[in-house]
């Protein structure tokens, strides 16, 4: 890395295991882990930086990997969506955008699942307002965003006054 | 997306990135990214080689110095200057500007530094910066320099900086009590591209005393309304006051037109806008 050159050796940690490539310098992030190493969870949607269906979390920060180049992550410590589920059962987070219908055609929802994780780690008890905010970077087709929001909601912590409004949603349902 | 072939070198000191950069005709500093990895997918620039600074410790520092000033490397992000307890401590304005860019993920790689070496018209960072006063510090492999914000940025794109230069770190002035400072954009959606926006700072001792107003997105690069501020000058602190030295925003300002406002839309928004940012302003020094 310390030499200059348009191919790099990078060493990435990817949801615990350890991938070492040879990487051109002008690819992005986001074609690394869906072509070079077959992730293909992680969605490419507008590839410009605005619709964050590449979303990931890198050493520990949401970012969109359509805005990185691959050379960038090396060293890193990388959480994709194929971490989420294990031994084949969804985890909670999962488990409730299905549970609130937070997803229709799926196209966002690798990314909507990677900024509610970062979120809820950032802020256990989120404010619907606050969920609004951590998701602004994810765009949606579909939804509208009230399920999203719900299924977000739906795993947070503590029963904050909103989270009670979350509650009354749900009954219209 | 594919881009252009393009080298890439990761330097382990400023200094390293300096020699690198003034040996390297077309290469090219490397931040947070947010807006370079765009331009690079466009090919609207041709970069030959990338230098990514944003690993380098040193440029990622925020410190607060003896005299209350704050020192912000060029590299810290947006998301670290709005967790930072030192620029909360003083200067809350900047975090809570950092905290409404964009969204997560682009606070979490956009840094300071790019935000004003980019000198796109409409980013969050360089009007404030104009506001409260703020020092450049720029280094080259030869020496170094500082630049006030205020002659910083140049025009679409482009600032002061020279080939071989790079911005290490950003110096703004300690808020004293009684001075307050205010920001204030009309915005597309929340959190978004700005229409038009302004910042103030200013102080007030019975009567204003000193008030700095700068105006954004109605040109190239922010501007200071020297004629409105000069009306501010020693008159009350009131919002009567504020509103009629406001009226000097006049066809002295001719702001772009674009699919979001006419140039004279745009002039009326700059004096609410300038009015509400001095309002603010003063509320905020008058709490201190």
């Amino acid at each position: 890395m310390t030499e200059q050159g348009t191919t790099h050796v990078i060493e990435v940690t990817i949801n615990g295991r350890l991938y070492s490539r040879t990487v051109e310098a002008r690819q992005l992030l986001v074609h690394f882990l869906r072509d070079t190493l077959d992730l293909t969870g992680t969605h490419i949607g507008c590839d410009t930086g605005s619709c964050g269906a590449c979303s990931i979390i890198l050493n520990g920060k949401l970012v969109k990997s359509c805005m990185m180049l691959a050379p960038q992550a090396d060293g890193a410590v990388i959480e994709t969506v194929e971490g989420l589920a294990h031994d084949g059962e969804l985890n909670p987070l999962q488990e409730s955008f299905s549970r609130n219908h937070g997803l229709q055609c799926g196209y966002c929802t690798p990314g909507m699942l990677m900024a509610g994780t970062y979120l809820l780690r950032e802020n256990p008890s989120p404010t619907e307002e606050e969920v609004r905010r951590g998701i602004k970077g994810n765009i949606c087709r579909c939804t509208g965003y009230v399920n999203i929001v719900r299924s977000i909601m739906d795993v947070a912590d503590g029963p904050g006054p909103e989270k009670a409004q979350g509650k009354v949603g749900e009954e219209q349902r | 997306m594919l881009l252009k072939s393009v080298n890439y070198v990761r330097p382990e000191s400023v200094a390293d990135a300096l020699e690198i950069l003034s040996s390297n005709e077309g290469a090219a500093p490397l931040a947070g990214g947010q807006s370079l990895t765009n331009v690079l997918k466009h090919r609207v620039a041709s970069v030959d080689l990338l230098v990514d600074i944003s690993a380098l410790g040193e440029l990622r520092t925020i410190t607060r110095t003896g005299d209350g000033s704050i020192e912000v490397g060029a590299c810290a992000t947006y998301d670290e200057i709005d967790h930072s307890p030192e620029v909360r401590a003083g200067h809350d304005i900047l975090a809570r500007e950092a905290s409404h860019i964009e969204d997560q993920q682009i606070r979490n790689r956009g840094t300071i530094g790019g935000n004003c070496c980019l000198s796109d018209p409409t980013n969050n960072l360089p009007p404030l910066l104009v506001a409260l006063d703020a020092t450049m510090n720029i280094r080259a492999a030869g020496g170094s320099r500082q630049v006030v914000a205020e002659d910083f940025f140049k025009g679409y794109f482009l600032t002061a900086l020279e080939p071989g230069e790079l911005l290490v770190s950003i110096t703004i002035p300690p808020i004293p009590a009684g001075t307050g400072a205010g920001y204030v954009s009309l915005s597309v959606a929340a959190d978004s591209k700005t229409i038009v926006r302004a910042a103030a700072r200013v102080r007030v001792n019975g009567v204003i005393e000193e008030a700095r107003v700068v105006l954004a997105r109605v040109a190239s690069v922010p501007i200071r309304h020297y004629a409105m501020e000069e009306a501010l000058r020693g008159v009350a602190p009131s919002a009567e006051s504020v509103r009629a030295a406001a009226e000097m925003i006049g066809s002295d300002v001719e702001p772009i037109a674009d699919g979001h406002g006419s140039s004279e839309y745009r002039r009326k928004m700059a004096r609410v806008v300038a009015r509400r940012a001095v309002l603010a302003a003063i509320e905020e020094g008058g709490r201190k």
